[in-house]
């Protein structure tokens, strides 16, 4: 299990294990910047590099040192990349499992080669742009985000332009446990961390939908599912509601969940909105 | 020797008893309390505690049987009252009994702004009970300790005035005066007053300025967490249902904070707020919260606006 780092970020942290970075960028210098800062953090950890998508590949074009000797890297083996088209024919159509089935033994082999681990930038617009893969995208990033949280030796940059429409670009950015963006994409982030889903940042009314979702499309364990909400700022009725109907659906398929670190206001609103009779949620103390 | 009362009849009935004293409260309610409890009613008494615990010490063994209430926490916000009622009714009618029912609301001591509310409130009994259910509510009024404005007004709350030797009806009462009531304005602030205008946008601006300005009026955190709270329901009624935007002012007055919320919509049901919302129901859950968490919530609308005060107590 990982401590991992979590928050909004205006730059690229340096590199840690598991990190799972959400980078929204305007224009092509802010990507290629953000690129070299994520891929050096990796060198120095002794990580192998796997750029995925055409924009990825073409920012290597500005790389400046350490990360400038492109050719040097790939030929020893530091330095892989993958076209969109060859990520399509190597993982086969957009499924979340064949993804984590591709990258999991990409990492496997870069740690049999003597790295450290396996860090990927993908920059992945185009999926996000299409309404018909949105819903498998977020999913995948669920399953990504507890995959590196695992200590599996993965991390990521999920890269995407800041012209995509806000709903989509909030949905995806609200399941990474690190977001950088150019303005507030969304007021919450939803990600694993160690063997819990943490909720972080503020749930009004405007956000309660995507919450919703973003719940929806979370992996949960047969054997319940503990969801951290200490570090969440603030959350309103219709936040507390999708929190229940999340709960309820899970608990129709016999899955139990605890809500620990919660606000003894987040308590008093459960009690005085009874939603106990939705679903039997327990509410633990935070863990000191 | 108990004489009954009046002969019942299945419809909510609401009556004011004005009392001088201990033992005129008591020669006014222990008959009504043991007459409920000769005919198996379901006797629950919400009273401020002092007089409860009169009444209580004179029921001796009967009291067991007696549900009681401390008016003064249930009823701390007089907006929690009717909600606290339509549950007891509902579970002693589902179990066959009958309700009897005495509360005091307007008691001695409260702030202008509960008693105005007080009033408020005992309309709005009549308009949630009538048709229902046949049960049967006595409130207490101190004429003593009571300014003469409320003990009059009570007159045209109550379809029934008594006090512990007579029983009649009340002459000043007509129905539907909630509306009018629900309608009308609530007293101007003297003092200097925060205004802010908030849109689609701004309900996490909007939450964040009344906690900022909760927090330096120097409420405690737990107030001001309760407070963001309230103002991130009521700026987000003003989206949905008030026409889009609203206008947020906060004052200080004497040993309180005031938070006010003003928008162009109209509550149609004056209820909205003071009744537990089903759970399958989307909406009215905002109000209803801050009337629960609130320490004074003044709820005023009518086709030409609706306004919400908070108010919360030094």
């Amino acid at each position: 299990m990982e401590v991992r780092a979590h928050g909004l970020v205006t730059e690229v942290p340096g590199a840690g294990p598991a990190d799972h970075l959400c980078w929204v960028y305007e224009d092509d210098a802010a990507f290629d910047e953000a690129a070299r800062e994520f891929l050096a953090g990796g060198l120095a950890r002794g990580e192998r590099l796997l750029c995925v998508g055409e924009r990825v590949i073409d920012s290597l074009r500005a790389l400046t040192p350490p990360v400038a000797d492109v050719a040097g890297l790939i030929a020893r083996g530091a330095l892989e990349t993958l076209t969109l088209a060859e990520a399509y024919e190597a993982t086969g159509p957009f499924l979340p499992e064949q993804q984590l089935a591709y990258y999991d033994a990409a990492t496997r082999r870069a740690m049999d080669d003597g790295y450290r681990g396996l860090r990927v930038i993908a920059e992945v617009t185009d999926l996000a742009a299409d309404p018909a893969q949105r819903a498998e995208l977020v999913r995948w990033e669920h399953l990504a985000d507890e995959y590196a949280v695992q200590g599996s030796g993965f991390s990521a940059m999920c890269a995407y332009r800041a012209d995509l429409d806000k709903e989509t670009l909030a949905d995806v950015a609200s399941v990474h446990p690190l977001l950088g963006a150019p303005e507030e994409i969304s007021s919450f982030r939803l990600f694993v961390d160690g063997d819990r889903l943490t909720l972080a940042g503020s749930v009004d009314t405007f956000s309660s939908d995507r919450l919703a979702r973003v719940l929806s499309s979370a992996r949960a364990k047969d054997d319940g599912v503990v969801l951290d909400v200490a570090t969440l700022e603030f959350m309103d009725v219709a936040g507390c509601r999708a929190l229940a109907r999340w709960a309820a659906d899970l608990w129709a398929r016999s899955v139990a969940v605890e809500v620990t670190g919660s606000s003894a206001l987040l308590r008093r609103m459960w009690d005085v909105l009874d939603l106990a009779r939705l679903a039997p949620v327990t509410f633990a103390e935070a863990l000191a | 020797m108990i004489v009954p009362m009046t002969v019942s009849v299945d419809r909510f009935e609401h009556e004011a008893m004005f009392y001088r004293g201990d033992a005129d409260f008591l020669a006014g309610l222990l008959p009504f309390v043991r007459d409920g409890l000769e005919r198996d009613e379901a006797v629950v008494v919400a009273e401020p505690r002092p007089r409860l615990e009169l009444l209580r010490d004179a029921l001796g063994d009967d009291a067991c049987a007696v549900e009681f209430l401390d008016m003064a926490e249930i009823g701390a916000n007089p907006g929690r009252i009717i909600g606290v009622w339509a549950t007891a009714l509902d579970r002693h009618t589902s179990a066959g009994r009958r309700l009897r029912g005495i509360g005091e609301p307007a008691f001695p001591g409260r702030r202008t702004a509960e008693l105005v509310e007080c009033r408020l409130h005992e309309l709005l009994l009549n308009h949630a009970f009538d048709g229902g259910p046949g049960w049967r509510l006595l409130c207490p009024y101190d004429q003593e300790h009571l300014p003469r404005a409320v003990t009059q007004a009570a007159l045209h709350t109550h379809p029934v005035r008594s006090t512990s030797s007579t029983r009649l009806p009340s002459d000043a009462y007509a129905t539907g005066g909630h509306v009018a009531a629900f309608a009308e304005g609530l007293p101007e602030p003297d003092d200097a007053v925060l205004r802010g205008v908030y849109g689609p946008v701004d309900i996490p601006a909007t939450r964040r300025t009344v906690a900022q300005w909760a927090r330096s009026c120097g409420l405690p955190a737990e107030r001001v967490e309760v407070l963001e709270l309230a103002a991130s329901e009521l700026a987000t009624n003003s989206i949905r249902h008030g026409g889009g935007t609203g206008t947020l002012a906060m004052w200080l007055e004497n040993g309180a904070a005031v938070v006010q919320f003003t928008d162009a919509g109209t509550v149609t049901d004056p209820l909205t707020g003071r009744l537990s919302p089903p759970l399958d129901s989307e909406g009215g859950r905002g109000l209803y919260l801050v009337n629960q968490l609130c320490d004074l919530v003044q709820v005023r609308s009518s086709d030409r606006g609706t306004t919400v005060r908070v108010t919360t107590w030094f």
